[in-house]
């Protein structure tokens, strides 16, 4: 999977280029629109991360011009919280997602994949770890062919996890990506481990689970 | 009361003063003038009179006379006027003629009348003449022009009223369209309308100029504003980005030792909650610079289930018990994400501030035709100087609490966007009730 970032911030940038690179996929960097513009024209890429505040112009611009000719590349628009608000049409403009900045990278990486999942009809339907089996489509987990009964939630958390096997995933990325970005600055709060005590205990009947780690006090990871 | 009101009944007023005055003077000003016309005339029959004199003439008048009495009257046939000639002895100091109105009664019929009395010497003998003539006829006639006047000042009255009334609101169209157009309407700067106001009076074109450039200058406020808030939106949030993604990747070293491991876990927690105060804060701004649009239609009753709904970890993680008792189906036009932000604040303060086990309520109905949501709470309660500080911001009730004390300021700041009204009523360790009162321009679906 071939990857562009375009964000004007170099520092940013890298991180993000770091962290994706580390996941698999194969990533560019383009700093401003007219990089951005060359880029695309030049070379196929399956995704773009965009900017919407470039130095040499409205990141807009850019998108409008790539959806002009390339119609199966996912778009994701990074921007800051706000500059979106007034015009929430980006996504009738052709982006495939937003993220606000501050975004967490395994947020990054679970829209990008399910934007790229999109765009390709589909076709990745399913994620397997250690013998489960996720069915995305349908929201079903089974384990060698016994289907497991797990709530909405409990799946979310299994995804999440299973898209970024062998990382940390703290509970603050979890509790963002199951509850949303709420505004609320409670920040450490432990529902989430309910959850993901539910799930465990409903895994471990069918198998042990000890890929299935909590890392101290930050979080959870599950290991290939 | 109206201007237009105001000044037609003033004017009415002050006419009717007017027509009061005229209308006491009238009786004078018509005697006045008709006495002194019947003077004239009976001064003139008394020279014709005297100028006809002779001795034969007043023996015939007196002297020879059939009855021999020392008058002689003569009266015309509808008694409208009577000439009386009578020897008199003649006085000193006597004025010559006087008039009197008095009343006679000439063949047994009483009239009042207007009398010269003239004395003069003819033959060394002395005579008073009279001529009268009758008052029956003025009186008729000053009723009449009495009766006459009033009918005609009333529907003077009447008339001028209604016209003053037409043409002082045609006079002030012009404001009641600039209130209206120009200021009513007008919820951003960036809605106004800087069209002139056609006015005939210099007055409103002056105003709806001011006006313009009043908002003119609010306008360019507003853009500095929201230029502002965006420009520190983006200066603050991407060093938190650069920050955060920074540790994220760090975290992902497998050489970490524990205590780095920790402290990097640390540092995120507090970057996230930098991010949303200033979050929150932007938000306050955004919603005070006005950049939100107000044209969804919010339904209460599914908002307040989806929100019961994913609120439901904490609620049991606290035991709390929560009772959904919205019974009204009221569609609200507003903001749909703002005015979730602003029950969701009311709903976790009230859960956050519970007591274990507690209990929240939350209802709607209608005071005095104005349509409520009540969330009661049976927590800590507050006392009145609390309850005074609580929409400031960063306030928080004790200083052990979690939370930055913005989230009642920004449902304060949701609500006045709204035009939405919040009540407080609380007691120490019994509990609160927030009361949102909403405009009266939400009816019941």
């Amino acid at each position: 999977m071939n990857i562009l970032i375009v964000e004007d911030n170099k520092e940013l940038a890298v991180e993000v280029y770091d962290f994706l690179c580390n996941t698999g996929y194969v990533c560019k960097i383009a700093h401003n629109c007219s990089d951005a513009l060359e880029e695309v024209s030049s070379n196929d890429y399956d995704a773009m991360l965009l900017d919407l505040g470039l130095p040499d112009g409205d990141g807009f611009e850019v998108l409008k011009t790539v959806r002009k000719t390339k119609s199966k590349m996912a778009v994701i628009v990074l921007t800051a919280r706000g500059e979106l608000d007034d015009r929430i049409n980006g996504l009738h403009l052709g982006a495939d997602d937003y993220l606000t900045k501050p975004f967490a990278l395994t947020e990054l990486s679970a829209r990008l994949f399910a934007v790229i999942r999109r765009i390709h009809g589909f076709t990745l339907n399913n994620l397997s770890i250690h013998g489960f089996l996720l069915q995305l489509q349908d929201y079903k987990v089974s384990y060698s062919e016994t289907p497991i009964s797990l709530t909405k939630k409990e799946f979310d958390i299994f995804q999440y996890l299973v898209l970024n096997k062998n990382r940390v995933i703290t509970r603050l990325q979890l509790t963002e990506h199951i509850w949303g970005d709420i505004l609320e600055v409670n920040s450490d709060s432990n529902f989430i481990d309910v959850h993901v005590r539910n799930l465990r205990k409903k895994l471990d009947k069918h198998t042990a689970i000890d890929w299935f780690e909590t890392v101290r006090n930050v979080g959870y990871r599950i290991n290939e | 009361m109206k201007i237009k009101h105001q000044l037609a009944i003033f004017n009415a007023l002050t006419r009717l003063l007017v027509i009061v005055v005229l209308w006491l003077m009238l009786p004078i000003l018509i005697e006045n003038v008709v006495y002194r016309h019947i003077n004239n005339g009976l001064l003139e029959k008394k020279q014709k009179f005297i100028d006809h004199l002779d001795r034969n003439e007043i023996n015939d008048f007196i002297e020879n006379s059939d009855d021999s009495t020392e008058t002689y009257s003569q009266f015309s046939t509808l008694h409208s006027e009577f000439l009386v000639l009578s020897k008199s002895p003649v006085k000193s100091n006597q004025k010559k003629a006087v008039f009197t109105n008095e009343y006679r009664i000439i063949e047994g019929e009483e009239n009042e009348y207007r009398i010269l009395q003239y004395h003069f010497v003819f033959d060394n003998q002395g005579y008073q003449l009279e001529i009268g003539s009758s008052l029956e006829e003025v009186k008729d006639l000053v009723f009449i022009i009495k009766f006459f006047i009033l009918i005609v000042f009333v529907v003077i009255l009447f008339i001028t009223f209604l016209a003053d009334t037409f043409y002082i609101e045609y006079l002030l169209k012009p404001f009641y369209k600039i209130i209206d157009t120009k200021i009513r309407r007008v919820n951003e700067p960036e809605a106004f309308d800087h069209t002139p106001i056609k006015a005939r009076s210099r007055d409103f074109r002056e105003l709806d100029s001011v006006l313009n450039q009043m908002m003119d200058r609010i306008s360019e406020l507003f853009k500095k504003e929201k230029q502002f808030i965006s420009n520190v939106s983006h200066e603050l949030l991407t060093p938190i980005a650069l920050l955060k993604n920074k540790f994220e990747n760090l975290l992902q070293n497998d050489s970490l030792d524990d205590n780095a491991f920790d402290k990097i876990a640390g540092s995120l927690r507090t970057l996230d909650m930098l991010k949303k105060i200033i979050n929150n804060l932007l938000l306050i701004s955004r919603i005070e610079n006005n950049q939100y649009e107000a044209n969804e239609s919010v339904n209460f009753h599914e908002l307040i289930n989806d929100l019961v709904e994913d609120l439901q970890d904490r609620i049991e993680d606290r035991e709390i018990q929560i009772f959904n008792k919205m019974q009204h189906d009221c569609i609200f036009t507003g903001n749909k994400t703002l005015i979730h932000i602003l029950i969701y604040n009311l709903v976790t303060n009230a859960i956050k501030y519970n007591k274990p086990k507690g209990h929240i309520i939350i209802e709607d109905g209608f005071l005095d035709d104005r349509y409520f949501i009540a969330i009661t709470d049976s927590g800590i309660g507050m006392n009145a100087s609390q309850i005074e500080n609580i929409f400031n911001r960063f306030a928080r009730i004790s200083s052990d609490q979690d939370g930055q004390g913005l989230g009642l300021a920004i449902a304060e700041s949701i609500a006045s966007f709204h035009h939405i009204e919040i009540k407080v009523s609380s007691q120490i360790n019994e509990g609160t009730i927030f009361r949102l009162l909403f405009p009266e321009s939400i009816k019941h679906n």
